[in-house]
């Protein structure tokens, strides 16, 4: 029998979370986050950041450890970006910034003053989807609908960047979004749906 | 015929971001909660250090076993059988490397996640006893569950010698297979939003069956089923893994209940795979006599797996092929300190298709003869056991047609015969059958003024196209576009007959049990309103002894009134009725049937295999929406071949830790590593099943596609895998 101890105070994404969002601060970065000095420290941690959400200007009190994937989804009410891992393995919570394509939850929100953000809100104009949106709807490119805003977004992005000239082409630009449905082959007839229509 | 073809109704709000899934709800007050999960497989928490926690900032509440939110009781029903018994935070034992030790609650999502980092756990471990591989030798048979035909022996006849049928062939193969932990890794993790009310429970989490959640979650909250509110409109993947009752939703429940406020615990991708159910490994041993004109005399199908939950030999073995002599057992291996093993789409049928179809393969290699000709001459007519005839079974035509679509003749008999390059092309196929059936279900149809109509049924859709089914069939059942249907689905207060059909959308039967009741419903609705008609004040027709209902209109006594007006001159805020399908005809057997067909290339210098064609044809009764359907067996298909190609939970023997508990190292097919199939449906309603002649097809194409592309990577390169996945490395060796 053994005595062994749980001593992942910081994690490794912890540690990467506080450290950038400490070093951001320009705040000290030797200890990440004093445990004894956190409750005391609390009320200070607020960065303030400025930034276009769909076109709308918005600022925000942030908690500097906030995520723009939390901002987006616990702040702003913009649930339709998805958390499928939190570790930018899925691709699910693929969002605009700057009309580029970014995982929101490895993209701390402190860090995005002045910029544009665009999530699968956005796209539509009022009652008229966007063509990506439609292709979607027309080839049935989801089927429980979790990883489709992060879809629906690489794919907007994809068709912009010139990269969806051949079937292996948009499969290789749209690989980086898991679909556990496997809705692959109608997201990618999808894609070339909204790619002629554009 | 034109099939019918309809878009989701439910792809707008996916598409848009307006689909609410469980973690997307946000209520006034609402605490996060962070699941902090073990880092030893078995021993005990000596101790927990919270202090550090504790003085973080916006931390409301630390439990832990010493301190649990209260649980009155433990899971009922099936529950009981396939989902984790005990209690979250029950006591200081650890069972498994990632059992929950603690939940934290804080105001916001950071503060909740970084206060469980700064919980110090002490442990008193123990060697665990975590690998599968050193269990199997001391598997013992598996206790009966009242109720529940699995694990236990099938034998015909009751009196089978098996050795001696075997040593009585004229030709026997014994070969063994072996499939390691899966894990369903829905996109959406485990996720709930609980609050308490006056006593009652109203829960945003998602699951296949909303009602059974209910109940399940009353069972063990100690309250009425009645006083728990189940919410799941939306349900991001379940394949199983939602079909129970899991922790996070229990203990968002009981914080919520202790703290008097609503509380959302949304499980981390990691904690998904250890606090939540997965697929257990599983290794099975098939024995084959036959004749040398391929006529089989027995069959053998012995399985070792971590529990009874998925018998492949229950699931498969006796629904594929003819043999006079055949002897089917399966032994557990309890006690393991692992996870809780639970069913995964095609339960016993993946695994147990891909050990059956592939024997076969190495069968019809022993006998020179072609795989689909071999299949053909043990062709199952009636049931093995009672000898029930099939309600409708084209399994013959869909071998011909694929063979044809496929081009099967252009496989080359000789393993490793036909190149391309630097690459060796293989074909092989494999026959896919799930049984089908239905439970008889309730549903609600009404009318209602603004002229639209609602069908309601307490099922599920994560993604199967439920919604968009019920619409189309409420659509034909009262004569309406289906743009007028309001389908109604996903909540627990919707209604459901009873045990039977309480676990909503499982084992691919919810279409065939579903649409049924939406017809009977709507004759009883359509019944309702016409007497409303006749009867009440403010109707146009009142006093008409000639009332008849089409298409949304109402004529009699020479006048006519649309049901929208109707209820807005009567004042009518709806009329409706609910309606219970029929039982189901027991004289018969039934089942739905795939063959399919895949091309692999694997690359002779890295042996790389890569999926190349997929063809496969499907009969499964009447296709009630060709759109939807389609998606179902893509994704099925997908989901099998996932096996064969990358699937594979990694346990650490020595430690119990899974060590690639994300979704880097846990590898799932992109879209690059997949191709268009090549999807074709016979139709041939199955009208003895059910009047809309629909049968199941959820897990259909996830049945069987693992065997096509093992055989065809045999085919390929003359080398056989019996264990998967088939990575390179196996292919080089
Ligand atoms: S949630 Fe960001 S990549 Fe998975
Ligand atoms: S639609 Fe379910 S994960 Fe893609």
């Amino acid at each position: 029998m053994e005595e062994q101890s749980q001593d992942d105070g910081v994690s490794r994404r912890g540690f990467l979370l506080t450290s950038a969002a400490a070093a951001a601060l320009a705040a000290t970065a030797e200890n990440p986050r004093p445990a004894a000095a956190a409750a005391t420290a609390a009320p200070a941690e607020v960065v303030e950041v400025a930034l276009e959400v769909n076109g709308k200007a918005r600022t925000l009190a942030l908690d500097p450890r906030v995520t723009l994937l939390d901002a987006l989804r616990e702040r702003l009410d913009l649930t339709g970006t998805k958390k499928g891992c939190d570790r930018g393995q899925c691709g699910a919570c693929t969002v605009h910034v700057d009309g580029r394509r970014v995982l929101s939850c490895l993209t701390l929100a402190a860090g995005l003053g002045g910029k544009a953000v665009t999530t699968v809100e956005g796209l539509a104009e009022g009652d008229r989807l966007h063509p990506v949106q439609r292709a979607f709807v027309a080839c049935d490119g989801l089927q429980c609908g979790f990883c489709t805003p992060g879809q629906v977004m690489s794919a907007v992005a994809l068709i912009e960047e010139g990269h969806a000239g051949s079937e292996a082409e948009i499969r290789e630009y749209m690989s980086g979004n898991i679909c556990r449905c496997g809705a692959y082959q109608q997201i990618v007839q999808a894609v070339r749906m909204a790619k002629e229509e554009a | 015929m034109a099939r019918p073809s309809m878009d989701r109704i439910d792809a707008r709000a996916k598409v848009t971001g307006a689909a609410r899934y469980s973690a997307d709800h946000k209520l006034p007050g609402m605490v996060h909660g962070h699941l902090v999960t073990s880092t030893i497989a078995r021993g005990r928490v000596v101790s927990m250090d919270l202090d550090a926690a504790r003085a973080a900032g916006g931390v409301v509440e630390i439990y832990t076993p010493d301190h649990r939110p209260a649980f009155q009781g433990a899971l009922t029903g099936l529950a009981a059988v396939f989902a984790e018994t005990r209690p979250p935070l029950a006591d200081r034992e650890v069972h498994y490397h990632g059992q929950i030790v603690a939940l934290v609650l804080a105001e916001t999502v950071e503060q909740a996640r970084d206060a469980a980092a700064l919980i110090r756990v002490t442990y008193e471990a123990q060697p665990p006893n975590s690998s599968f591989e050193d269990a199997k030798e001391h598997a013992v048979s598996p206790p009966s569950v009242p109720g529940l035909p699995l694990g236990v022996p099938i034998k015909e006849p009751e009196n089978v010698d098996i050795k001696a049928a075997l040593a009585a062939s004229e030709v026997t193969i014994e070969r063994t297979y072996e499939i390691p932990p899966r894990h369903h890794s829905m996109m959406e993790p485990h996720a709930a939003v609980a609050v308490w009310q006056d006593g009652r429970l109203t829960i945003y989490s998602g699951t296949q069956g909303p009602a059974a959640h209910a109940m399940e979650l009353s069972g063990v909250l100690g309250v009425e089923q009645a006083d728990v509110h189940v919410i799941s409109p939306y349900v991001g993947g379940g394949f199983g893994g939602k079909a129970f009752t899991w922790a996070p939703a229990m203990l968002a429940a009981a914080a919520a209940r202790e703290l008097g406020r609503p509380v959302k615990v949304v499980t981390g991708r990691e904690q998904l795979f250890t606090v939540t159910g997965h697929r257990a490994a599983s290794s099975q041993t098939f024995a084959l006599g036959a004749r040398r004109d391929g006529r089989l005399n027995a069959i053998e199908h012995a399985t070792i797996s971590q529990s009874l939950g998925e018998d492949p030999g229950y699931r498969t073995t006796p629904k594929y092929y003819a043999a006079p002599n055949v002897h089917i057992s399966m032994k557990i291996t309890p006690g393991l300190d692992l996870p809780t093993a639970t069913i995964m789409r095609a339960p016993g049928d993946e695994s147990g298709s891909f050990a059956l179809e592939c024997v076969m393969d190495e069968l019809a290699e022993e006998l020179g003869m072609d795989p689909i000709e071999l299949r053909m001459r043990n062709y199952l007519e009636s049931t093995l056991k009672g000898k029930l005839p099939y309600s409708s079974k084209h399994l013959d035509e869909c071998y011909r047609v694929g063979a044809e679509r496929f081009g099967w003749s252009r496989r080359g008999e000789r393993p490793g015969a036909v190149t391309d390059g630097e690459w060796q092309v293989g074909m092989g196929m494999a026959t896919a059958v799930l049984d089908a059936g239905r439970a008889p279900t309730t549903v609600r149809v009404a009318f209602r003024p603004n002229g639209t109509a609602t069908v309601g049924n307490a099922t599920s859709d994560a993604g199967t196209g439920m919604w968009t089914v019920m619409a189309m069939t409420g659509a034909r059942a009262l004569g309406l576009p289906a743009d007028r249907i309001r389908p109604a689905l996903g909540d627990s207060a919707l209604p459901f007959a009873g045990s039977s059909d309480i676990y909503g959308a499982v084992g691919s039967a919810a279409t065939a049990t579903v649409t049924p009741a939406i017809l009977t419903a709507a004759r009883e609705a359509i019944a309702k309103l016409a007497e409303h008609a006749a009867t009440a004040e403010g109707s146009p027709l009142r006093g008409a002894d000639d009332v008849r209902y089409a298409e949304g209109r109402l004529t009699g006594g020479g006048k006519a009134v649309t049901f929208g007006e109707l209820l807005t001159l009567t004042g009518t805020a709806e009329v409706g009725a609910q309606g219970t399908s029929a039982d189901l005809d027991t004289t018969h057997a039934y089942a739905s049937y795939a063959a399919h067909f895949c091309e692999v290339r694997v690359n002779r210098w890295t042996g790389e295999p890569l999926l190349s064609r997929f063809t496969t044809v499907v009969d499964a009764g009447a296709i009630l929406n060709a759109k939807t359907a389609r998606g179902q067996i893509t994704g099925g298909v997908l989901f099998g071949l996932a096996a064969a190609m990358c699937e594979e939970g990694r346990v650490e023997g020595a430690t119990g830790r899974i060590s690639n508990a994300n979704l880097a190292d846990y590898l799932l097919p992109v879209n690059a590593d997949t191709v268009e199939f090549d999807v074709h449906f016979l139709d041939h309603p199955d009208t003895r099943l059910s009047p809309t002649g629909a049968r199941g097809i959820g897990e259909l194409g996830t049945v069987g596609a693992a065997a096509a592309f093992a055989n065809a990577v045999h085919n390929a390169t003359g080398r056989r895998v019996r264990t998967l996945p088939i990575t390179p490395d196996k292919l080089l060796a």
